[in-house]
């Protein structure tokens, strides 16, 4: 018995083996596809490629390897002498499954090596799991092929039909590139096809973000189709063209995919693999590895480099170069042109209120959509080149769910922290700064607050010119304009303001003497106090207030990290670093505006499309 | 001893189209048997059948114990089958085939005595694409006995090979006989069934319409063997009465004699006595016995090829 099989399976190895067509499909064409899509130049990751060359030959292997060989050799009258041998139609399938994945397996692991050796892709760290998705895959996808197979009478009519499976299967299941890029009800369809559920478990598992144990559901989906589909296969099976198949039969391949029309239609409810598939297009913008060239660059701790490179890779930063820019081929990235730009760390703002809009909003519908506010918000940091923001007093079950789908990577916008009673408590000093007469003792941390101070007293007297500030209107929605305009004017004077930026100045100015540690915290979402914008205004009116640009620069990415205690993470251009990065026009160090002329933000290592981060789906 | 195969009252029917309407006969073991009839006849549905790779639709039958469509496997595991039309795969080397259907069976032939034995041990590791026609039927014949079986199913052998290559074969199965394998063998070629049947069938439309060793078919249908005296100088018109001959005719010219015996080994000495007494002068003498094609005919009202 396991004799046949052996036997059964070692004869299909030879007879692929001295197929040249075959040979061919299997193991030349993904190397070719490899050396395009990998040696190609730009800054694609190596994992990412091996992707796709893995999902290629798995769902080729699978679909057409064992299906087509039957039907050749039916089509040949090869199967009729084995029907008169003592073996099954089930000894023929499994043998044939068994070697396409004998074939495949070594493919996998060379590609893999390939990756690793000219690519520079890590190993996979869970390389179990990886050899356990991919055989899954692989079996189910060539029970298809076995069924197809049976329900086919000619080579013609069995290309045809595998076709007609395999580039649905291939495009819209998102091997070859993420159906995030595909219109929403094309997403939704795509939920209900094997390979999705494939590729989207592939990603992760070959990064070593997840293991097969975090993919349980597309793991069983696959293992029952293959078991289904295997006995299908079999007991459909036709030796002989004569033999004929009964009209139901077809209707079994429907059974075959049942599992997938039931994770479809959880999905339509659930949605989870949709948010998974943004993760995973997410991932492939986030990994690709990028050089901005010849920038001068602010470290964040103060120092200076002139003229320096900064090259990411895989979402950190992988190196500094001091001087003229290496080459970006070499390098295998995506070159970015930086000269007479500044590169900075990430701003971060560690005072912002979520739940309000800083601006005097009266439309009540604003006010029953705080997730939408959230994530525009949150959004709006980004755009402004604010990479982190710390929630003070926002709901903490809107924090933690906002911070989890931005974390994921599901939405793009600002690194959300929230706000951890003892991370303010151990901080020593810090204050609402301008509100206090007397300044701090040296050594504690200030956060001077000036553009809140400035807001508010431009809201008491009621002056709109703040709105008019060319990045508060990249940010601010237009219907919002008039109506927070017309608010502010008609609203009723004060007789005084109840701050003073003169006096917040003149406070921040001592303390800077006194040597305290300054960081920014802006307050946003009082009354013109706008979320993003609101950093660059504190930064000019430190500077105002007699702040060497470089300190006021080092408040607001530093110090503020510290302030964060992610220091060891952010806030500073250093190897290993978070790849959070603003690149500005102009030379901020002379003049802090510059901060304000965004040339390009880099989030996690992707380069932030900003014209699209106000209309994510 | 039980008979190897038996077969009673079998019945197949494809839709509307009875391609067997009760069919029986056994075969014992040791035995050749031939089934002869022309294509259509349902011989192959009848041998299908009795491997186990079609379902009857009415009957009874027993092959080496098992009922053929209820243990399938057991039955193939110790039959051996040459199929009409054999394929295998083009980059398949002979040896590789052999190798390959020999690990389906319980028990296994020497694969390299079988391909001495069938004078493929040349070519065992050539592909199966480059081999000839007989060469071909040859390794189709090997993987029938890749398994040491004691029932071999053969059918039609020798379909479109050249005669030099049928006489090869010929003699192959000629050696499975002496080797008392049981035969069951398929065929239209009358030759092959006169030259290597135990016994025959003749089997038309679904029936068996008669049954015997091929001597026994050939007496049982005309019971008599042709005599052809041509004599140098004419005979008389009157001849004597010669023991055991049925019919006699003579032709125009008196000098070609044709009679009908039903014991030919007597009457020979007879005829050739009358003539040489009467001084006749033998010219030419022919003793032909009836053909299963006369027989085939005779029954059928037509020829086994068309």
């Amino acid at each position: 018995m396991l004799n046949s099989y052996l036997t059964q399976i070692r004869m299909n190895l030879l007879l692929t083996l001295r197929n040249r067509v075959a040979l061919f499909f299997s193991y030349i064409f993904p190397l070719i596809f490899f050396g395009f899509a990998g040696m190609g130049g730009g800054g694609g990751n190596g994992q990412q490629v091996v992707g796709i060359v893995l999902g290629l030959g798995v769902l080729g292997g699978g679909l057409f390897g064992v299906g087509m060989r039957a039907v050749q050799d039916r089509e040949q009258n090869i199967l009729r002498r084995f029907k008169v041998a003592p073996i099954g139609p089930g000894e023929i399938i499994v043998s044939g499954m068994v070697t396409a994945l004998a074939l495949q397996l070594p493919n996998i692991i060379f590609m893999v090596a390939l990756a690793h050796r000219f690519l520079g892709a890590p190993w996979p760290t869970q390389p179990i799991s990886l050899l356990v998705f991919v055989s899954l895959g692989l079996l189910s996808f060539a029970s298809l092929g076995g069924i197809i197979a049976a329900l086919v009478n000619s080579m013609q009519e069995g290309m045809l039909l595998t076709q007609l499976f395999y580039f649905p299967l291939l495009f819209l299941g998102g091997i070859t590139f993420p159906i995030v890029g595909f219109p929403l009800w094309l997403q939704t369809v795509a939920q209900f096809i094997p390979s999705t559920y494939f590729s989207s478990g592939l990603q992760p598992i070959l990064r070593g973000k997840e293991t097969i144990f975090d993919n349980l559901p597309a793991a069983g989906a696959l293992a029952l189709t293959a078991l289904l589909g295997t006995l299908l296969a079999a007991k459909l099976f036709r030796w002989e063209k004569e033999e004929k198949l009964r009209p139901a039969a077809k209707f079994w391949l429907l059974a075959v995919l049942g599992p997938f029309f039931v994770l479809g239609a959880w999905q339509m409810h659930a949605k989870t693999n949709i948010a998974k598939a943004k993760v995973l297009g997410r991932d492939v913008q986030r990994s690709r590895t990028a050089l901005i060239r010849d920038a001068r660059l602010f470290l964040g701790d103060g120092t200076v480099i002139d003229q320096g490179s900064v090259l990411i890779k895989d979402g950190k930063i992988a190196e500094i170069y001091m001087g003229p820019a290496p080459d970006a081929k070499s390098l295998r990235a995506d070159a970015i042109e930086a000269a007479g730009k500044t590169l900075l760390p990430g701003l971060i703002d560690v005072h912002v209120h979520l739940g309000t809009p800083g601006l005097p909003i009266t439309d009540p519908q604003f006010y029953q959509n705080p997730d939408g506010n959230f994530d525009r918000e949150l959004a709006a940091y980004l755009f402004s080149g604010v990479t982190a923001v710390k929630s003070a007093g926002d709901q903490p079950d809107m924090v933690s769910k906002h911070r989890a789908t931005n974390a994921s990577g599901e939405r793009l916008g600002a690194e959300l922290f929230a706000d951890d009673p003892s991370s303010t408590t151990v901080v020593d000093g810090i204050e609402h700064g301008a509100m206090r007469g007397n300044v701090p003792a040296p050594g504690a941390t200030y956060d001077p607050m000036l553009a809140a101070v400035e807001g508010m007293q431009a809201y008491a007297e009621g002056k709109t010119d703040l709105l008019d500030r060319s990045l508060v209107q990249q940010v601010m929605p237009r219907q919002w304009f008039a109506q927070a305009k017309s608010s502010i004017t008609s609203a009723p004077r004060q007789a005084t303001a109840p701050f003073r930026l003169d006096l917040a100045k003149q406070n921040l100015a001592e303390a800077y003497r006194a040597g305290v540690t300054l960081v920014t915290g802006t307050d946003s979402g009082d009354p013109l106090v706008v979320h993003g914008p609101a950093v660059h205004r504190e930064l000019q009116l430190w500077v105002e207030a007699g702040i060497p640009p470089a300190a006021a620069l080092q408040g607001a990415t530093y110090n503020t990290a510290r302030l964060l205690r992610a220091d060891q993470r952010i806030g500073l251009i250093r190897k290993g670093y978070d790849a959070n990065l603003l690149l500005v026009d102009g030379n901020p160090l002379q003049d802090i505006s510059a901060t304000e002329r965004i040339s390009t933000v880099f989030f996690k290592g992707e380069r932030v499309d900003r014209s699209e981060l106000f209309d994510q789906k | 001893m039980e008979p190897v195969i038996q077969v009673s009252g079998l019945h197949k029917a494809y839709g509307d189209f009875e391609a067997v309407r009760g069919i029986d006969f056994d075969v014992s073991e040791g035995e050749v048997f031939g089934l002869l009839g022309p294509n259509g006849a349902g011989k192959t549905t009848t041998v299908e059948i009795l491997e186990g790779l079609r379902a009857r639709s009415q009957g009874q039958v027993k092959v080496l114990g098992f009922d053929p469509e209820v243990s399938k496997n057991s039955l193939k595991d110790r039959i051996g089958v040459c199929l009409q039309a054999t394929n295998m795969p083009d980059k398949l080397r002979v040896h590789e085939a052999l190798e390959w259907f020999a690990a389906f069976y319980s028990r296994r032939a020497d694969c390299n005595k079988l391909l001495q034995r069938l004078q493929l041990w040349e070519k065992r590791n050539d592909f199966y694409s480059k081999l000839s026609g007989g060469q071909k039927q040859r390794v189709a014949l090997a993987l029938a006995l890749v398994n040491e079986p004691n029932l071999v199913f053969l059918d039609e052998p020798t379909t479109g090979l050249d005669p030099q290559v049928r006489l090869e074969i010929h003699s192959l199965i000629e050696e499975l006989k002496a080797a008392k394998r049981t035969i069951l063998l398929t065929t239209h070629y009358i030759e092959e069934a006169e030259r290597l049947c135990d016994r025959v069938a003749i089997i038309d439309q679904g029936k068996i319409v008669a049954m015997g060793s091929p001597r026994e078919l050939q007496e049982r249908i005309f019971g008599q063997s042709r005599i052809e005296v041509v004599t140098a100088l004419p005979m008389p018109a009157e001849l004597p009465v010669f023991e055991a001959v049925v019919k006699h005719s003579l032709s125009d010219d008196r000098k070609t004699l044709v009679v009908e015996s039903t014991r030919p080994a007597r009457t020979l000495p007879d005829l050739i006595k009358w003539i040489d007494q009467k001084g006749l002068e033998l010219e030419d003498i022919h003793l032909k016995r009836p053909t299963l094609e006369d027989v085939f005919i005779e029954l059928t009202g037509k020829k086994l090829r068309d």
